[in-house]
């Protein structure tokens, strides 16, 4: 049994917005994002500079090449890829111990120390990219499919931002209460 | 068939809606979190006493205009102590800059330290141009200021009604409402018996 077209092309559609708005905030702060992921330390001092500046149009490429059918496949299996190398390097800095380092993950405004729980979340935002890239059945779409891909595609990413917000809000509500 | 159809669209809606709503929320409690957060002591037990004349002191403001603290003036003087390598006195700005918008009898001064082209920057991104900015230590010193972001308030006599280390929206509105009362600082206020409380006698 193959999947229906409009699941994949939904996933497809709100990893690419994700991923999109990832590469802008770190476009906006080349600076920052160099930092950061020196921070991280896993690559050498002479290679941190030309990651930061190539993970970004990495970004926003598979960005695009995920709103288009020919393309879809390969960017979907290449994004999960991407996304599991990010998770990797999380594990490997709280395995590491560090849970303070700032993950990074939405832009320089928010803060966010590494938590097994994002974890979890990349691994939601990997089931997405292998969704979006598993193969589909071949049947011509209507109007109607349109609707329910971009209403499907607004509600992932609602909840998405809202879990985020929700990560978040965590390390200050703990701050709060004192625990 | 139709009525699935209509049915389906609806609960999409609905289903958006919903997580509107939710992330909406979540966004609220966020920036709760981030007004709540830093709670620190109010007064710092040093310079000049409250309802006392407060210092005089005359300095120029960025656009070249001469600020009186201290003398008698038209309207109460709100003196915002910061720095532009201070993180908690950034977070005041928007709050300093709609009090000063929303009350014409108060004139807000904002006194800085520190290096023209952070200044520069500062200004910018609040988009303070018009306001009376003051760079000047000497201000500082006169006033004794230790800790930063602090506010001192001087009324129209010339006196020092009120002052504190404000860390939050609560401490700079706290200022207002000591103003208010007549007393140095809420805590006092807070410890005096209250006049409505009949106690035998």
């Amino acid at each position: 049994m193959t999947l229906d077209p409009i699941i994949s092309i939904a996933g497809a559609l709100a990893l690419a917005v994700i991923l999109a708005s990832a590469a802008l905030h770190k476009l906006q702060a080349p600076a920052w994002f160099e930092r950061q992921l020196d921070a991280y330390q896993l690559l050498p001092t002479s290679l941190t500079t030309v990651t930061a500046r190539a993970l970004p149009v990495l970004e926003g490429a598979l960005a695009l090449g995920l709103l288009f059918q020919p393309s879809r496949i390969i960017s979907a299996i290449l994004a999960a890829g991407l996304l599991a190398l990010y998770t990797l390097a999380m594990i490997t800095n709280l395995l590491r111990g560090r849970h303070d380092l700032d993950c990074g993950c939405a832009g320089p405004n928010s803060q966010q120390p590494l938590h097994p729980l994002l974890l979890i979340r990349n691994g939601l935002l990997i089931a997405l990219a292998i969704l979006a890239g598993l193969p589909v059945a071949e049947r011509t779409l209507g109007l109607f499919d349109g609707f329910v891909v971009l209403a499907a595609g607004a509600a992932i990413l609602l909840i998405y931002a809202a879990t985020d917000a929700l990560l978040a809000n965590r390390p200050r509500l703990l701050a709060l209460t004192g625990r | 068939m139709t009525a699935l159809l209509i049915s389906n669209i609806l609960l999409w809606c609905l289903l958006i809606a919903l997580a509107l709503v939710v992330f909406g929320l979540i966004r609220q409690i966020g920036v709760l979190h981030a007004r709540i957060a830093p709670a620190g002591a109010l007064m710092v037990d040093k310079g000049v006493a409250v309802n006392q004349p407060a210092p005089q002191v005359t300095a120029e403001d960025l656009l070249g205009r001469p600020v009186n603290f201290g003398y008698a003036n038209d309207r109460t003087q709100l003196l915002f102590f910061l720095s532009p390598t201070c993180p908690i006195c950034k977070s005041l700005l928007p709050a300093l800059r709609a009090i000063d918008k929303a009350r014409d009898d108060l004139e807000v001064v904002y006194i800085s330290d520190g290096e023209p082209e952070q200044q520069r920057k500062l200004i910018k991104e609040f988009g303070l141009e018009g306001a009376r900015y003051v760079v000047s230590p000497q201000v500082g010193m006169t006033y004794q200021i230790g800790k930063l972001p602090y506010a001192v308030m001087i009324d129209r006599q010339g006196l020092l009604k009120a002052k504190g280390l404000v860390n939050s929206r609560e401490h700079l509105d706290s200022l207002f409402e000591t103003e208010h009362l007549g007393a140095a600082t809420l805590q006092e206020y807070l410890n005096k018996p209250s006049p409505s409380m009949h106690t035998p006698s």
